[in-house]
Formats: C-alpha cells, structure tokens, sequence
C-alpha cells in the first residue's frame, strides 16, 4: 500500500487507520492483560479469607464455605428477620458494603452483588484484591448455576452439588403437579410492587401450581401496582410479604390497608416471610412449601365446587 | 368592600359545587376500569363485591382527602396571609407543612402510631405547631417580607434535615427512600380509617379559622381601630395559628407536605372577595380544594408509574407563579 499511495495524503490517511484501529487495540489488549492479571491468576484455589459484601452471597457463603474461612460477611445477614442464616452470620464479622471495610480482612477473595456500587467495585481491584461480581439468578437453573459457581470458588464443589441436589429434591416432592388446574395467585409487595413473568418468583409459583395474574396486566418482570388493580383482579390467592420487623414504613403500609383485610374474606391471602425468596437462594423451597400448604383447601374447593 | 358584597354568596356557592364537581370526577378516575354506578349499587345494598369494595376502600378516601387537605391549605394560606398581612405567607413557604412532616415522621417510624394511631395526626399537629412558634418568634407581626420568607428558608430546611435524620434513624430498611413521600406529598392508597382520624381535627381547624373571619376584615383598618370596634386580637392570633396548625398538621399527616396550594390560590381569588382578608378565608377553602382535586385527578391520567408526587404537580404550577409575584412586589418596592 505504502509504494503506491501518492506522498503525503496517504500516509495520514493511513496514521489515521493506525490511530483508528489501533488505539481500541491497544486498549483491549491491556484490559485483557490486566482483567487476567487481577481475576484468574488470583483466584485461591481454597480461599480462607472470604469477605462477602452482599447479603444473598453471604447465604450461599456460609451454607458452602467452612466458617473459618468466612472472614466477613454483610451486616444485613445477622438480622434474622431479613437473613435465613443470621446464626451463622453473627459469629462472622460484618462489613456495610465498602471496599474500606473489605480490605480491613486482608481478603483472598470478594464476592459482590450486582448492586454493589460501581466505585466500590472499582477501588477493590485497583488495590489489588480479588474480586468476583455474581448476577442475580432469573430461574430455578440460574439458582442451582449460582450455587455452583459459588461452590467452586471457595472450593468446595462436592457440597455445591449436594445442597442442588437437596433443593432439586425438595422441590420435587412438595411441587403441585403441572397437569392440575391452576389458582389464580398475584404477589403484593411492599411499595406497591408486584412480580411479573420471566422471573423466578414466577417459575416458583408455577411450582406451587399458581398462576401468576401479572402475566395479564402486561407488566414487566417487577413493577408497581396499585392496590385498586389488586382489588379487582378476581384473583384466588393475594401473596404479601409477612410483617417480620417491627420497624414500620410506608412501604409496608399498603399490606396494612383495610382494603387487604377486606379481600381476605373473598380470597386467600398467604403471607410468606420475605427472607424467603429475596434471595434466590436454598431458602425458595420454603416459599414454595408454604405457598402449596396454604392453598391446599383452595385448590380443593376449586377442583371440586 | 361592599362593592362586591352580592357577589359573595354566589361565589362562595360556585367554589363550593364546583369542589364537589371535581371531587365525582375524582372518584371515577382510577388505574383500574370500574363502573362506579354499579359499585355504588353494590356497596349500598351491603353486597361484598370487589368494585364495590376498591369504590368504598379506595376510590373514597383518596377523593375526600383530596378535598379536605386542599380546603385545609387553601383556608390556611388566606388566614396566615391575613394573619401576618403578608401575601407570600403559606404553610409551605414558612415551614408549618414541613414541621408537620417532621411531627408526623417521629411518630409514625417510631412506631407510636401503631400502638395508638392517632398519634400520627397529632405528632403532625405538634410539628406544624412548634413550626408556626418559631416562625411568630422570628417574624411575627409586622415582620417584613424579607424577614418572613427567610424565616421560612430556615424553619423548613431545618425541618427537613430532621426529617431526613429521622427516616435514617429508623431500623426498617425502607424507611430512608421514603423523604419523597414527606416532603412531596401524595395521595395514594389512603384508606376510609385515615379520613376518620384526620377529618374530624381538621374540620374543627377549619372552624376556629372561619369563625376569625370578620376580625380579620376588621384588622385591615389597623390594629387599634379593630380593638376599639371590640375585637380580641390576642385571641384573633391564637384563634388563626391553632387553626391552621390543626388544618395542616392532620392534612400533612396523612398526605405528606404538599405546597403552594395555599399560596397560590388566596391570590387568585383575592380580587374577587374585594381584598377582604375574612371573606378570603372560605372562598380560599373551596378553591384549594378544587385545585388540589384536580391535581390529584392529574397524576393519576399522566401516564408515570410510579405516579408523580403532588408536591411536583403543585410546585411545577406555584413556582413560576411565586416568581411573578415576586417580580411584581420588586416593582412595587
């Protein structure tokens, strides 16, 4: 190319494409480079200084990891009422989620949520810590990946593998058969949010042989509603989050309407405790229990009017 | 005065049904389709179904509510402009509605109002009281403008701020996103119990304000001339500053700080009453109510989710018209 452009204006064109092309290059191959550096290279086989910063990493933490090598995990999982392992957690020391806090542990490795903030993120591995960012599941499969994966990491595999293996049996043996006719169930939370289909609330409410009414509104996967749609949905089943902490809030207020209490006399209201399914975790076969146990008698006046 | 006086009681009648016009529109607007008229049949023969019960649950309190906190900052806006004969006073511009929220927030999230629920409207009463205590200790009467307004400016950060760090204080993990509820205001979701525990005390703010009226017409030919006409003006202030801190301290309980409404609306209709502060004070009442039902009527058609505060809606509209005022009073000075 270079013998037959003519003078000058090839070769600026051609610094150009240089430029063009080369400066992303140059800068991925130093991503590349230092991502590899800082995640795979690092990552201990056996880490034995975990620090968790989120609340549903610290779940999985402590049901797979041996306690001595939990670190820290989040102040939100000794509270009992928001956490399924809080007994576990209160004989770990907590963080509040900041990097400064992470470090004080001297960790081999950091679990961080999806929501855990961007800077936060950014000033761990810039001191050089190890961290590994983990999604929040959508399905029942992303929930037994998520378990794997995490297994892996503070590796121990084996017991990954026996608690899905627990979860999966669980499930089986309390789930509402797919061929029976289905209730119609809408979920209630606090501020007024409900839960859509493509989520795992949803596919955990087909378990329970419920069908979940949002799917007709025509709303997303988590989206507000206002109590007057609730009201006149016709719904079987209304599903709110138990009260557990004493602490009041708007948010919570709207459970508290006199218009819920009325409609537990037209339908069923289940009150399932939050921390079950906040977390995609272990703790959803709980939800799934209670939802199928609390609608037995439904389901049979239904099958049989 | 008398100029307008035939005018008055067809005014007054007019605010009034055109109130309860927009608050039967109110009722028939919703998220959800109900035919009201077979919801109505229902909830009257006593029949459980569920138009029925989102009409009488729902539908219902957010209509009246939305009537009386708008009567109640309306009416409280013309007294307070009249009591400090200053046409910027307004619960919200001084910081009575702020104090109200803070008032209403320590008993709410300290739990009180769950043991004893009519701690809530209390709690806001005490609030916009300790509020409107240290507004007339700062520029109490004859305080000019600038004084006044600044006083507002301090009252109502200095409540927000303890707002705020009450909502921080509280265990429940919610509690801290909720600041946009206090000091914006809304409407949703208000239940038949809230309109009983706050109607009755606002109703009785609305009588002390309402029976001040003709003192107040009488304060406008100075104050040594209504003494000698034998009106009480120590107990004119009192009369005016429990009314409007019961009126605003139960609305704002309830509904959160919503503002401008009392300042805006005393103005348009000050020249219809003839610039007469008393008979300001009722036509005021109606026309709050109005606006106020129509902004809440708004926020529910604009197609937002979540819904806009109200605060937003009556501060997007109040804004530039307290600026224009503003401008106005700069080329008067």
């Amino acid at each position: 190319m270079a013998g037959t452009s003519p003078g000058m204006t090839g070769t600026a064109a051609e610094r150009n494409i240089v430029r063009l092309i080369g400066a992303p290059l140059i800068l991925l191959l130093l991503t590349l480079f230092f991502s590899s550096f800082s995640q795979a290279a690092d990552l201990p086989l056996h880490p034995q200084r975990i620090v968790s910063l989120n609340m549903c990493i610290d779940e999985l933490v402590l049901r797979l990891a041996d306690p001595e090598n939990v670190a820290s995990v989040s102040w939100y999982s000794q509270d009992a009422d928001n956490a399924n392992m809080a007994e576990a957690a209160k004989l770990r020391p907590a963080n509040h989620g900041s990097a400064e806090e992470a470090m004080f542990f001297h960790p081999d490795l950091v679990l961080v949520g999806r929501f855990t903030p961007r800077t936060t993120r950014a000033m761990l591995s810039e001191i050089g810590a190890p961290v590994v960012q983990l999604d929040v599941p959508e399905t029942l499969e992303g929930v037994r990946k998520q378990i794997r994966e995490v297994a892996e990491l503070v590796g121990e595999p084996a017991r990954g593998e026996a608690l899905v293996a627990r979860i999966d049996r669980d499930l089986d043996a309390i789930s509402v058969d797919s061929q029976m006719p289905k209730l119609k169930a809408i979920i209630l939370r606090p501020n007024g949010f409900t839960v859509g289909p493509g989520s795992l609330v949803d596919e955990l409410l087909k378990r329970a042989g419920l069908e979940n009414m949002a799917a007709r509104l025509d709303i997303g996967a988590y989206q507000q509603i206002s109590l007057e749609r609730v009201a006149l949905l016709e719904a079987d089943v209304l599903i709110a989050n138990a009260e557990t902490s004493g602490a009041p809030s708007l948010a919570t207020e709207g459970l508290n309407h006199p218009i819920v209490a009325a409609l537990s006399r037209k339908l069923r209201v289940v009150a399932v405790p939050a921390r079950y399914w906040t977390c995609a975790g272990p703790a959803i076969v709980d939800a799934v229990r209670q939802l199928v146990e609390a609608t037995r008698d439904v389901r049979a006046k239904v099958a049989s009017p | 005065m008398t100029g307008h006086g035939p005018h008055y009681p067809a005014l007054v009648a007019a605010l009034a049904a055109l109130s309860l016009s927009v608050m039967l529109v109110s009722v028939f607007v919703g998220y959800a389709h109900i035919d009201v008229l077979a919801a109505l049949g229902d909830a009257l023969a006593r029949r459980d179904s569920l138009p029925a019960l989102a009409l009488v649950q729902l539908r219902l309190p957010r209509a009246i509510l939305g009537l009386a906190i708008g009567f109640s900052l309306g009416l409280s806006g013309a007294a307070m402009q009249g009591l400090l004969r200053n046409p910027l006073a307004d619960p919200g511009v001084v910081g009575v509605s702020g104090g109200a929220a803070f008032g209403a927030v320590v008993a709410f999230y300290s739990g009180l109002s769950g043991i004893f629920a009519l701690a809530l409207p209390l709690g806001g009463i005490a609030g916009a009281a300790l509020a409107a205590l240290a507004l007339y200790g700062l520029a109490g009467r004859g305080a000019g403008t600038m004084t006044l307004i600044l006083a507002g400016v301090t009252i109502n950060s200095f409540a927000g701020a303890l707002t705020s760090l009450a909502l921080n204080l509280s265990p429940n993990p919610y509690a801290v996103f909720e600041i946009m509820f206090w000091l914006m205001g809304s409407l949703i979701d208000r239940s038949l119990s809230q309109v009983a525990l706050t109607l009755p005390l606002m109703v009785v703010g609305w009588a002390l304000m309402l029976s001040s009226a003709r003192a107040l017409d009488a304060l406008t030919l100075g104050e040594d001339t209504a003494t000698s006409l034998g009106f009480d003006l120590v107990g004119l202030r009192w009369k005016l500053v429990a009314g409007s801190t019961l009126a605003v301290g139960a609305s704002v309980a309830v509904a959160g700080a919503i503002g401008f409404v009392g300042l805006v609306v005393p103005h348009l209709l000050r020249p219809f009453v003839g610039h007469a502060p008393g008979r300001l004070l009722l036509v005021s009442g109606f026309g709050g109510a109005v606006v106020l039902t129509i902004a809440d009527i708004a926020v529910r058609l604009l197609p937002m989710h979540p819904e806009l505060k109200l605060g937003v809606v009556t501060a997007l509209i109040g804004s530039p018209f307290l600026l224009s005022l503003v401008n106005r009073m700069r080329g008067q000075a």
